[in-house]
């Protein structure tokens, strides 16, 4: 009796996240070791030549590098400005930080493409700040602003902002005070400290706001595309660009070598900060 | 061991040869209780004990892997919980949030689809009964923890099960109240006639509530009996102990008079009514109101006071004899005579002398 | 207070005013624009008007755009609070290895790079002859399930476990149970669960990219091509203040019915 009535609770949702979430995702990396087809959506013969054919291409290493080199520059982006913005609402009195919490997590209700529109109005050759420097006599001619790596990097790191703050300040919110008070009374400085304490302790948040972070940014093809245009194509842009050329089986290729990326670069960035270290303190 | 009881009457709860394991870990170990109509049931013992798993097996919470359950002489073991014929207090009372205290009464008897008249009426009655008719339209966040309890009672109450089940049901009252809860509990269950079965780890609580009391250890009953029974007559050392203080004494059974045994201890002979045989070395237990200190060269075992500790309404002697450590309780009107030092003798009655087995008895 | 001390807080300040213009300022000037008077973006604005919301309502495919974003979302957030509430119910008091797994499993869309999963389900879907608006709603209601998931196994993992026992043993089955006690106390879960997952449909895109087609495209889709393609008109801002009206509509509702602190928590 009780097994029947749990198969009735569990199989739904397990079916539907196996057919429409586990079976695609497997089906896509068979596909990826097809040949590729003119007529079908993938030939008959198993081969590995479609990652061998990418991580040979010195354009995609160049693309990698670049895609690489964006997610840095956010990450670092994030954290540095999103570090003491977590601080500053951990600190609020609760009400007022559940406010400022619902007004960090409203923009992310807002879809990336309105706020990629934001910024184009912002960059672009008569957008906002173009105009406002030509009206204060600062620049002659608009600057190119639009459609480079900065701009990606930029609009890309306001979007995912929320994302790091929300998750820092949770953690750092949780802390205990007692631990700061602790290594006060033991004769720490404030800035001692946060380096000894607090940061340490803030460890578990730090890192599920990285590897959000990371992972939408791999995936954020719609802001790339707006704001980096034609020049700034990165790793996904080329998903892409395969899909829409039905090649099937290099697209399924490039889209696991990024999941690849990012197992990777999960796995470093998990070596590095140690959450687990300090899980299971604070609360 | 067999609890049976000198029956008058139906049994209403019987468990055989129950078994539960919860992994390596045997929790209730080859029970066999039976529970007549009417009476009060407690399980009692320290915490692991397997008290509130055997309560919950009767409940149906949990499969026994052995033996088999009857409430009403209906076998039950296989039956879900909502099949049986029972209700439950629980430790938190679990009354439900969103339901106002009446909707809560009434929640046994919508799911046995009583008609909306009778069920409103015996909700009243039942909120009478535990006199909280005034606060039918609360909610549980409402009210106090005396208060809440008094729900829960009246929710198992009202749909007039063969057997109430409490779990530590007094546990979270603070002492005055749960002296004040213990009484009415008693008094209700007499009057409405209804089988309850409870678990405590409080010795006095079992003590004053039951008619009958089962002490478990390790998953099992060491003994069975009415509270009077339980604390004059300790089967076992630990029985003993639990149930309240007491004098051990170690020595061997020198003679025999017909029924009563000569047991000499290090300190002296002592005399009891016991079956051991001559040569048995036994440990013998006595309660400490029971001893009673005599000027030095009466009868009884030799013994030093060694402390006194006024205690209110009884003062505690704690003396040293050479058989050991003794301690005896004496009502405050009669403890004045003694000091610290002076050399006494100690006797009692032999009927409140007895001998312990080591295991089940 | 130390100067130290000081220079902490002017930091974490001035940090706080940079962070917040910087995430905020697009969206106002998004807004802005939309209420233009005038052809193009005029900042600082010379008036109001209504006239890219009326040129937004004359258009078909936006229209058809929002309404289907509208029709899909509700579809997607309903589909995948059910699944997410069944599979939090059967989790709610199970241990072991298996128990952890589908945890995971439910959890993981919530971490999987969503433009993957839309390239593995249009692959899957064409070769299968999977209809574009079904598979869409499947492809939303996977990528919503954790949502509702998440929320409701938070508040099922709150309760007493005493109260179910409680309803057994006054002869509730398990179907009573769960409508009458489980579900009633779970319900701020559920609704906040359902509205993540509503939010999370209508500003979908990288799901969205690869399965909407000719006829059957979502406002965020429809905005993207019109940016991309016929450069930044002012009805697209139109059409976001739309969609951000939207949401705050619907957070302020529930926040009626469940609560702020209930939504954030539950989170």
């Amino acid at each position: 009796m009780k097994t029947r009535w749990a198969l009735v609770l569990a199989a739904p949702p397990l079916a539907i996240a196996l057919a429409f979430f586990v079976v695609p995702v497997a089906y896509l990396f068979w596909v990826s070791l097809h040949q590729p087809s003119q007529s079908e959506l993938y030939g008959a013969a198993l081969t590995l030549g479609n990652y061998a054919g990418i991580l040979g291409d010195s354009f995609y290493l160049e693309i990698t590098r670049r895609t690489l080199g964006v997610a840095a520059a956010i990450l670092a982006l994030c954290l540095l400005v999103g570090y003491p913005v977590a601080y500053f609402v951990a600190l609020l009195p609760a009400r007022r930080r559940m406010l400022v919490t619902l007004l960090l997590l409203f923009p992310l209700m807002v879809s990336n493409v309105v706020r990629a529109y934001g910024w184009i109005a912002l960059l672009a050759r008569r957008g906002v700040i173009n105009a406002g420097l030509e009206g204060l006599g600062v620049i002659a001619a608009p600057l190119e602003l639009l459609y480079t790596t900065p701009a990606v990097v930029v609009g890309l790191m306001t979007i995912l902002l929320p994302y790091m703050v929300i998750s820092i300040a949770n953690t750092l919110a949780a802390l205990d005070r007692r631990y700061e008070e602790a290594a006060q009374a033991l004769g720490a400085g404030p800035l001692r400290t946060f380096l000894h304490v607090t940061l340490p302790l803030s460890m578990p948040g730090v890192a599920s706001g990285t590897l959000l972070v990371l992972l939408l940014t791999l995936s954020a093809y719609v802001t790339i595309t707006l704001l980096g245009g034609p020049r700034s194509k990165l790793l996904v842009s080329m998903i892409y660009d395969g899909v829409t050329a039905f090649q099937w089986p290099h697209a399924a290729a490039l889209s696991f070598i990024l999941l690849a990326l990012a197992l990777v670069l999960t796995g470093v960035i998990l070596g590095v900060l140690r959450p687990a270290r300090v899980q299971g303190t604070g609360r | 061991m067999s609890a049976l009881g000198s029956s008058a009457g139906e049994i209403d709860v019987r468990l055989t040869t129950v078994r539960k394991s919860f992994g390596p870990v045997l929790a209730v170990h080859d029970v066999d209780i039976e529970i007549p109509r009417g009476s009060i049931f407690s399980l009692l013992g320290p915490s692991g004990c397997g008290k509130t798993t055997t309560l919950r097996l009767i409940a149906g919470f949990e499969q026994p892997d052995a033996g088999e359950v009857y409430i009403r002489g209906d076998r039950v073991t296989a039956l879900p919980p909502y099949k049986r014929n029972f209700s439950m207090v629980f430790q938190s009372y679990a009354l439900f949030p969103h339901l106002s205290v009446a909707e809560n009464v009434a929640f046994g008897l919508r799911m046995r689809k009583t008609p909306r008249a009778e069920r409103s009426r015996a909700v009243t009655e039942a909120l009478d009964l535990v006199k909280l008719g005034a606060l039918a339209e609360r909610y549980p966040r409402q009210l106090s923890g005396g208060q809440q309890q008094r729900v829960a009672l009246a929710r198992a109450l009202v749909i007039k099960p063969a057997v109430l089940l409490l779990d530590e049901p007094l546990g979270a009252l603070d002492k005055m109240l749960r002296e004040e809860m213990q009484i009415e509990l008693r008094s209700l269950q007499q009057r409405l006639g209804i089988t309850a079965v409870f678990v405590t780890h409080d010795q006095e609580e079992a003590l004053t509530l039951s008619d009958r009391v089962a002490v478990m250890r390790n998953g099992v009953i060491e003994q069975v009996g009415p509270p009077r029974e339980i604390y004059d007559r300790p089967c076992t050392e630990f029985v003993a102990g639990f149930l309240g203080a007491s004098n051990f004494l170690d020595g061997t059974v020198a003679a025999r008079e017909g029924a009563t045994a000569i047991v000499e201890t290090a300190a002296g002979p002592i005399r009891l009514g016991a079956d051991a045989p001559v040569g048995a070395r036994v440990r013998v237990a006595v309660r400490p109101e029971r001893v009673r200190m005599r000027r030095d060269g009466a009868a009884g075992l030799p013994a030093r006071i060694r402390d006194i500790v006024y205690r209110g309404p009884v003062t505690h002697f704690y003396l040293d004899s050479a058989a050991g450590a003794l301690v005896c309780h004496q009502q405050a009107a009669d403890a004045g005579a003694w000091s610290v030092g002076d050399e006494v003798r100690c006797a009692w009655d032999p009927a409140s002398a007895v001998v312990l087995s080591d295991g089940r008895a | 207070m130390s100067r130290r001390r000081t220079a902490g807080r002017a930091i974490r300040g001035t940090a706080a005013a940079i962070a917040f213009v910087l995430i905020l300022v697009p969206i106002v000037i998004v807004v802005v624009a939309a209420f233009s008077p005038k052809d193009y973006f005029d900042f600082p604005p010379s008036g109001l008007s209504w006239r890219w919301f009326v040129e937004f309502f004359r258009l078909e495919n936006m229209r058809g755009a929002f309404a289907l974003s509208v029709e899909l979302a509700l579809a997607a957030a309903t589909l995948a609070t059910v699944l997410g509430t069944l599979g939090a119910l059967f989790l709610v008091r199970r241990r072991g290895p298996l128990a952890t797994l589908l945890q995971a499993l439910f959890l993981a869309p919530l971490v999987f790079p969503t433009i993957v999963l839309g390239v593995a389900l249009l692959l899957l879907y064409k070769t299968v002859g999977m209809p574009v608006f079904p598979g869409l709603l499947l492809a939303h209601c996977v990528i919503g399930m954790p949502y509702g998931f998440r929320t409701v196994l938070a508040s099922a993992q709150a309760l007493d476990p005493a109260l179910e026992e409680a309803g057994q043993s006054l002869g509730a089955g398990p179907l009573a149970t769960l409508l009458l006690l489980t579900l009633p106390l779970v319900w701020p879960g559920v609704l906040s669960g359902w509205l993540f997952a509503f939010i999370v449909s209508f500003g979908e895109l990288n799901a969205a990219l690869f399965l909407t087609g000719p006829g059957v495209t979502t406002l965020p889709i429809e905005i993207f091509s019109y940016l991309q393609f016929q450069g930044s008109q002012l009805v697209i801002a139109a059409a976001s203040t739309l969609q951000i009206a939207l949401i705050i509509g619907l957070v302020a509702l529930i926040e009626r019915l469940v609560g702020i602190g209930r939504i954030i928590r539950a989170r």
